[in-house]
């Protein structure tokens, strides 16, 4: 009761003070709403929309939503508060963040949604969305390459040579990955190759398998983290699959500036951005979610 | 007490049945599954009157493609291709072949042959032949769909997997998979811009392999 009361004055001070004490110097305001900046992916992106902010000449609100549609909610509230003049989210949920960016823009804040979708348009001013199925098609591809179409592995389909032994969710985390591996190499201790839905999690397995000394087993991860690309480098995972955090960030950020500016929405409001192999070939020149050209 | 909880439910019932229409359940699943998108369905429906006349009208052919793209890809692209308006995607070229098999694959699942079309015996292109096939290349050759269209993006893969389920099933599954080197392979289909250095894979959405 207390917190809600106290909240609600805090919002209320802000609206206040930007009706009429806003300094005429004071740089605009865009949000930046990610998941959780433990998993380095939603770093980068909180990290590139900011530069890119900065760059143009507003001033950055970063905040996290953990993956909680309730927190999401309430960060939206903070950012319409603080009279964001956009807002840049990575969304907590398909259907359940479209309530949240039909409230933004109800509040007159347009949203430019980044990596992951919502299941409706007209509501978000435009939604740069990682193609994850091509992604995962090429991260897949690599490793039906890799295991020459057959072998032991965890996790996929279509081709029959190969035999899914397990599957098991290890929740995005490096260190529940650690253990679950672990476990499945004791079932399963003939394994040959691990795909993994993220670099965290592949993070955890190599580190798992290394400790059991399996030193052949191909494990393929998803995002293009450099922690990935350090393993890559030194022979340890074989691939990943890099999704531009970063690039896209910047996008969001630009098309939100070309918004505010002069009212310009890109040409269409869902916008796909395709997926980059990356093996030992071109490790080298990745950083931070963005590939060298 | 149980039995006067279900009188007036009863009741209540009985009084609502004015405002109320009826559905049977069997109509009500029936409903449910015909508004659920069915991307083979959805495929099938452009097929022959959309998709295969538009790929013949803009397929050129595939020497002319490469020619121009090796020196300027986006009016290779503009000429004989499609991309999406926003995001990243590469050029989708469409193209017709026409040359003789110089090389095939059809033990992996990925099967392909090697075409040469200029008649210097070295490849210049590899057609898909299934039934693992790469990527989504015909459907984002098509500049009358887009992805702004479609509820997500796992509605949109669904229905770019179903143009390769669709070949698969009707063109390449009924193709010879033996001694095909030497043998003529006329094809009219698309691909995605390359990686430099190699090969344009082409998914063909019509093909022969002749004498």
């Amino acid at each position: 009761m207390k917190l809600t009361r106290r909240l609600t004055l805090a919002a209320f001070a802000a609206t206040l003070a930007l009706g009429t004490a806003m300094p005429a110097f004071a740089a605009d305001l865009i949000a930046i709403i990610t998941p959780s900046h433990d998993n380095p992916f939603f770093k980068a992106e909180a990290v590139g929309a900011e530069a890119k902010a900065k760059e143009l000449g507003y001033e950055a609100l970063v905040l996290v939503h953990d993956d909680d549609a309730n927190k999401q909610s309430q960060l939206i509230d903070t950012a319409i508060g603080r009279g964001a003049k956009a807002i840049i989210l990575d969304n907590a949920g398909a259907d359940a963040s479209v309530a949240a960016v039909q409230k933004a823009k109800d509040a007159g804040i347009p949203s430019f949604l980044i990596d992951r979708e919502i299941n409706a348009s007209g509501v978000a001013v435009s939604q740069i969305v990682s193609n994850n199925y091509q992604g995962a098609q090429l991260g897949a591809e690599e490793f039906v390459k890799l295991m020459g179409e057959k072998g032991n592995y965890v996790e996929l389909v279509e081709y029959p040579d190969l035999k899914m032994v397990a599957q098991q969710s290890a929740n995005w985390s490096q260190t529940e990955a650690y253990s679950k591996m672990e476990t499945i190499l004791q079932a399963n201790p003939d394994i040959q190759g691990v795909i993994a839905g993220n670099d965290t999690m592949a993070m955890g397995a190599i580190a798992a398998l290394q400790a059991a000394g399996k030193k052949d087993v191909i494990v393929v991860g998803f995002d293009g983290s450099n922690d990935v690309r350090d393993s890559i480098k030194s022979g340890g995972i074989k691939a990943t699959v890099l999704q531009p955090a970063y690039a896209q960030a910047q996008m969001a950020v630009q098309q939100a500036h070309d918004y505010i500016t002069s009212g310009k929405k890109p040409a269409e409001e869902k916008q796909l951005m395709d997926c980059v192999l990356i093996n030992a070939d071109n490790a080298g020149k990745l950083e931070t979610f963005a590939l060298a050209q | 007490m149980h039995i006067r909880a279900v009188a007036m439910i009863l009741l209540a019932t009985a009084f609502a049945l004015p405002g109320c229409k009826f559905v049977k359940t069997a109509d009500q699943a029936r409903n449910a599954a015909a508004n659920a998108f069915d991307p083979d369905k959805a495929v099938a429906d452009i097929w022959d009157s959309k998709v295969v006349p538009y790929l013949e009208t803009r397929g050129a052919p595939i020497k002319d493609v490469l020619t121009l793209a090796a020196t300027d890809v986006d009016a290779a692209g503009q000429k004989y291709g499609y991309k999406a308006k926003q995001g990243n995607a590469p050029w989708t070229f469409i193209a017709r072949v026409d040359g003789v098999v110089v090389a095939e694959e059809t033990k992996s699942r990925a099967a392909y042959v090697d075409v040469d079309v200029d008649g210097d015996a070295k490849a210049d292109v590899r057609v898909s032949l299934g039934p693992a096939i790469r990527g989504t290349a015909l459907r984002d050759s098509l500049d009358f769909i887009d992805f702004n269209s479609f509820k997500n993006q796992i509605e949109w893969a669904q229905f770019g997997k179903s143009f390769n389920t669709r070949v698969n099933d009707t063109v390449l599954s009924k193709l010879p998979r033996e001694n095909l080197t030497g043998r003529k392979g006329p094809a009219l289909g698309a691909y995605p811009l390359p990686a430099s250095g190699q090969l344009p894979q082409l998914v063909p959405a019509t093909i022969t392999i002749g004498g």
